[in-house]
């Protein structure tokens, strides 16, 4: 069954007096479990796309079902809760908050619920374990490298359990060596944890961790693969 | 109370902007409130005679204007009038020009009828009766020159051609008027030339029924109008208030002082937390996609602002408090701020200010960081 579906969405962006199109009728499902990656070149749609499944953004039409719900229609508040309890975000530059600590960080999103200290803190234990860094939870993200800071970002993303990660190049500003360790850390949250992932990037390394790979090119959708395909993408 | 890690991180996340904006705060709401002070400092003086049921018979000319003796029995025939005391302005200083206060003479024998509540140890009053070259000070005048009952001190010469020599006889106690001093009038009047004796500036009069203080003035005006000397007779408030008026409109000057220091606060903070939130703008749209309400972000900005100013202008206030508390400002002031501290109402008006500066000032900027949707914000960095 499809946890996101995609109904012949458009998305019209105004800059000053010119319409810009960026999606043109995209259709697309994505189910549960999945891993998708969507590559395509700069200004293609991608991460409009990505945000629009996020919640974050809304269509110009075309209709966003997750989990059964039509989201696009949802007001601005009742988004902001949905996406409290349904997306996990990791971000290219990881977006940590810089006053607060890895443990703090991570026990953002559970502010909003209504666990108790005792309770967030065993949730941000377990994020953090679960990304390698319970070690590190003290410190600060200057005190971090750039893998560690995008793994406390991770544990950010998955500590209230969200049924769907999405993640905006969170490859795009490490090196070789952390690129694959977070790529192993979201192949490892899929297939363990069962997390659907919704991924953006460039580059087809990170693409190759991802079990379908969808193309996209001024707005509409080129091809999308499974499998062996995605792994050659 | 879980959100407030956060803030308190979020207050302090560039330490020397915000010292300096605390600074300011303080700074600014010592001045404001010093001012505020002086400003209710000078209406409880003015206040000091409301309620009493006293009205003051003066020249018609100016107060500088003395009037006879004789008017004290004319005075006293007109009904509705309990005492009749006579009160002359010396305007004598201690030692040196510097040491100037309050000091007047007046006619013993009906001060405690007419003044009554000016409170006086009735063995001391009895002393200073007695003692033509006695007088009674305040508690505060007391302090001020560490004068005890027995000390004999002289008065230097201003308006009156002597310098009065007199013992401290006695110390008297009144809830606003606590720095003056007063001696016997036959004294005063035995020291100056004959052609100035028997004439008195003030006569203060006590009425039976305060409501009846009206028609009084009104008739006592009426009845010396086409004399040598015409009256004008006020009420207590309305003498204190033409008082301070010899001094200028002090209560519009130093309000419009205040309005500008506040005026001036609410720019700085405002330039200070548009800076901050326009630093903070992807890290809003990051709380606002993990789920954080606009409001919610909006609130916590608000009061991290607020907080700010808050604190500023509580550390501004209480250490004007503390300062007027340890600072000898009577005698700094040469007299002119006697009894002054920072009032309860003034650290009220004044923290409440400095919230009220956090909000404007705040507001446009955390309204404005909030308002920018999550995909633009994000869009700054990534």
């Amino acid at each position: 069954m499809a946890l996101v579906e995609i109904k012949d969405v458009t998305k019209v962006y105004k800059r000053d007096s010119f319409q810009v199109p960026v999606l043109n009728g995209i259709t697309i499902d994505v189910a549960e479990g999945d891993f998708l990656a969507l590559m395509g070149p700069s200004g293609s749609g991608k991460t409009t796309l990505l945000n629009l499944i996020a919640g974050i953004d809304r269509p110009t039409s075309g209709q966003i079902v997750v989990d059964g719900k039509e989201i696009s229609h949802f007001s601005e508040t009742a988004l902001a809760s949905w996406r409290s309890r349904h997306i996990g975000f990791i971000f290219q530059m990881y977006n940590l908050i810089p006053v607060l600590n890895a443990s703090e960080n991570v026990e953002l999103p559970l502010l909003l619920t209504k666990l108790n200290k005792r309770e967030r803190r065993e949730h941000v234990e377990t994020a953090l374990r679960i990304v390698g860094l319970a070690d590190r939870m003290k410190h600060y993200p200057r005190q971090l490298s750039g893998g560690q800071e995008q793994r406390v970002a991770i544990a950010r993303a998955i500590v209230t359990d969200p049924s769907i990660l999405v993640a905006d190049e969170p490859t795009g500003d490490l090196d070789a060596k952390n690129a694959a360790d977070t790529l192993d850390l979201l192949q490892r949250l899929n297939e363990e944890f069962k997390k659907t992932i919704v991924m953006v990037t460039h580059d087809p390394k990170a693409a190759g961790h991802a079990r379908r790979v969808v193309h996209l090119e001024k707005g509409l959708i080129i091809d999308g693969a499974y499998g062996e395909a995605a792994a050659h993408a | 109370m879980k959100y407030f890690k956060l803030i308190r991180r979020n207050l302090f996340r560039n330490r020397m902007r915000a010292l300096m904006t605390l600074a300011l705060m303080a700074s600014i709401f010592f001045f404001v409130a010093t001012l505020i002070s002086i400003v209710e400092l000078f209406g409880r003086f003015e206040d000091q005679g409301q309620g009493a049921n006293r009205v003051i018979v003066q020249s018609a000319i100016s107060l500088a204007n003395s009037l006879p003796y004789s008017y004290e029995e004319k005075l006293r025939q007109v009904p509705g009038v309990e005492d009749v005391c006579k009160l002359q302005w010396i305007g004598a200083y201690y030692k040196e020009k510097n040491n100037f206060f309050a000091n007047f003479a007046v006619d013993v024998d009906h001060m405690q009828s007419v003044f009554d509540d000016y409170k006086i140890d009735p063995k001391e009053f009895e002393a200073f009766k007695n003692d033509r070259q006695g007088c009674v000070v305040g508690t505060e005048l007391l302090d001020r020159f560490k004068w005890k009952v027995g000390d004999r001190i002289t008065l230097k010469r201003t308006i009156f051609p002597y310098d009065a020599e007199l013992t401290i006889r006695g110390v008297y106690r009144h809830p606003v008027n606590t720095s003056a001093l007063y001696y016997h009038m036959d004294y005063h009047n035995e020291s100056i030339p004959p052609r100035m004796q028997n004439n008195v500036n003030t006569f203060w009069l006590k009425i039976k029924d305060p409501s009846k203080m009206a028609p009084i003035s009104q008739q006592i005006d009426a009845m010396f109008k086409n004399s040598e000397y015409p009256t004008e007779t006020v009420t207590e408030k309305q003498f204190q208030a033409g008082f301070m008026a010899m001094m200028g409109n002090i209560k519009l000057l130093f309000g419009s002082i205040c309005t500008c220091a506040v005026f001036m606060v609410i720019l700085l903070a405002a330039i200070t937390m548009s800076m901050s939130a326009r630093e903070r703008v992807t890290e809003i749209a990051v709380l606002k996609a993990i789920g954080f309400e606009r409001r919610l972000v909006m609130t916590l900005m608000l009061t991290e602002f607020t907080l700010l100013t808050l604190v500023g202008g509580a550390i501004g206030v209480f250490g004007a408090k503390l300062a007027y508390l340890i600072l000898p400002m009577a005698k700094m002031t040469q007299g002119f701020l006697v009894g002054f501290t920072i009032f309860p109402t003034t650290m009220l008006i004044s923290l409440a200010a400095s919230l009220l500066v956090g909000l404007i000032a705040g507001g446009w900027p955390a309204l404005n960081a909030t308002r920018m949707s999550v995909v633009d914000g994000l869009r700054r960095v990534v």
